[in-house]
């Protein structure tokens, strides 16, 4: 769903060609990132964009109940939106499993976005190359079921958050290679250098060769706010990076 | 949309040769030998032993109700597996090991039976509740070597 990742992240720049694909659900992404990031806050964030589309339900699936809503950009917590995003907690790697396997017995309206966090702690109680592989690949059949519901003209996304280890080892490096075969665009948030009371990261949108990388700055206030900033081109060049007020150190 | 394949996981040479191979099918002409020699060339011995369970009809697609659907595959050796519909997943241990671990293979045979049972139109179709679907869903994981 790198669209939709990519309205979230340039909300100025949601008119013009993207408009067409307002009803594409666009490829399956990986949200990959290191501990404590913001991509919770991205991928909620991500439900809201796409709750106000007007189209499907969204289906957050996530080990535990949020904490408390993670607060957005721009249009925010807006009830009706709020509404639309259905919370479902798997608190295993069988009950997600179930979950998924039984996701077309379901009647209602086919959801327009499927979110996953946390896939990382699933992996770790099955660790196994073909399980990991099995996991991936029923989100995306789940998806593309959701997608033949909603039928033409539309399609459900697919969005899936992977913490990452920063010392992993190569059984590591091979599970993550498994699963980027089934998640052609990947978004990477890395840490920026934080500044006092911030915390920043810097979110790079590699598409999987269906459009231009991107990258943007990713800021969070010690109130949860979070802003959202083009990455600026050149590093010597801090008076372009408009949002971030916490000068050009890097 | 019969013979629509993934784009995003088939490198589009592969995609290619099979859409030819649709393509010939559909105007009712036997396979052409060249595309079968380039099967052959991209696929290796895998190309053989899938064309083989084409032939032998062990291909069914399971679908329900809800619109759902997967594929089983009776292998050679009498065990049958299961293969994703909309991506490349194949219960037997060849994916896990050649394709996923390995990376030796684009598909094991069982999919590539699978593609070549979409093109050449000789699937055997199985109807099944949605129950049915999800128990078939949930128990192929369990396929051990």
């Amino acid at each position: 769903m790198a669209e939709v990742l990519r309205r979230v992240l340039s909300p100025s720049s949601a008119a013009g060609p993207e408009e067409e694909n307002t009803a594409e659900a666009g490829p399956p992404l990986l949200l990959l990132c290191g501990p404590g990031s913001g991509k919770t806050a991205l991928l909620f964030a991500a439900a809201l964009e796409t709750a106000g589309e007007g189209r499907g339900p969204v289906l957050f699936l996530t080990r535990r109940p949020l904490q408390s809503l993670p607060r957005g950009t721009g249009a925010a917590l807006d009830h009706l939106r709020l509404q639309k995003i259905r919370f479902q907690y798997p608190r295993s790697t069988r009950e997600l499993l179930h979950l998924l396997c039984s996701a077309h017995e379901a009647r209602g309206p086919a959801p327009s976005l499927l979110l996953l966090d946390g896939l990382e702690e699933y992996l770790a109680e099955d660790p196994g190359l073909q399980e990991a592989a099995y996991l991936a690949a029923l989100l995306l059949d789940t998806a593309d079921h959701f997608s033949h519901r909603v039928g033409p003209g539309g399609g459900c996304g697919l969005i899936v958050a992977l913490q990452t280890q920063e010392e992993g080892d190569s059984g590591d490096a091979l599970q993550l290679s498994v699963l980027q075969r089934y998640f052609p665009a990947q978004c990477w948030l890395q840490p920026d250098a934080p500044g006092p009371g911030q915390h920043r990261l810097r979110a790079s949108l590699e598409p999987g060769g269906l459009g231009p990388r991107a990258e943007w700055c990713v800021a969070f206030r010690p109130d949860g706010e979070m802003t959202v900033t083009p990455w600026p081109a050149q590093a010597g060049d801090p008076s372009s990076d408009k949002g971030s007020s916490s000068g050009g150190q890097r | 949309m019969a013979g629509a394949l993934p784009a995003v996981t088939l490198p589009s040479v592969v995609a290619e040769l099979l859409s030819e191979m649709a393509a010939a099918v559909q105007e009712g002409a036997r396979i052409p030998d060249e595309h079968l020699l380039s099967l052959k060339f991209v696929f290796g011995s895998s190309a053989i032993q899938a064309l083989d369970l084409v032939d032998r009809q062990s291909i069914t697609l399971i679908s329900s109700p809800s619109g759902r659907r997967v594929y089983q595959v009776l292998g050679s050796s009498g065990k049958t597996y299961t293969c994703l519909a909309s991506c490349h997943y194949c219960s037997c241990p060849a994916f896990a090991f050649s394709v996923l671990r390995k990376s030796d293979s684009l598909l094991c045979k069982h999919l590539l039976a699978v593609y070549l049972s979409q093109v050449m139109r000789t699937c055997q179709q199985l109807s099944v509740s949605d129950k049915q679907l999800t128990d078939i869903l949930l128990t192929e994981k369990k396929e051990e070597a």
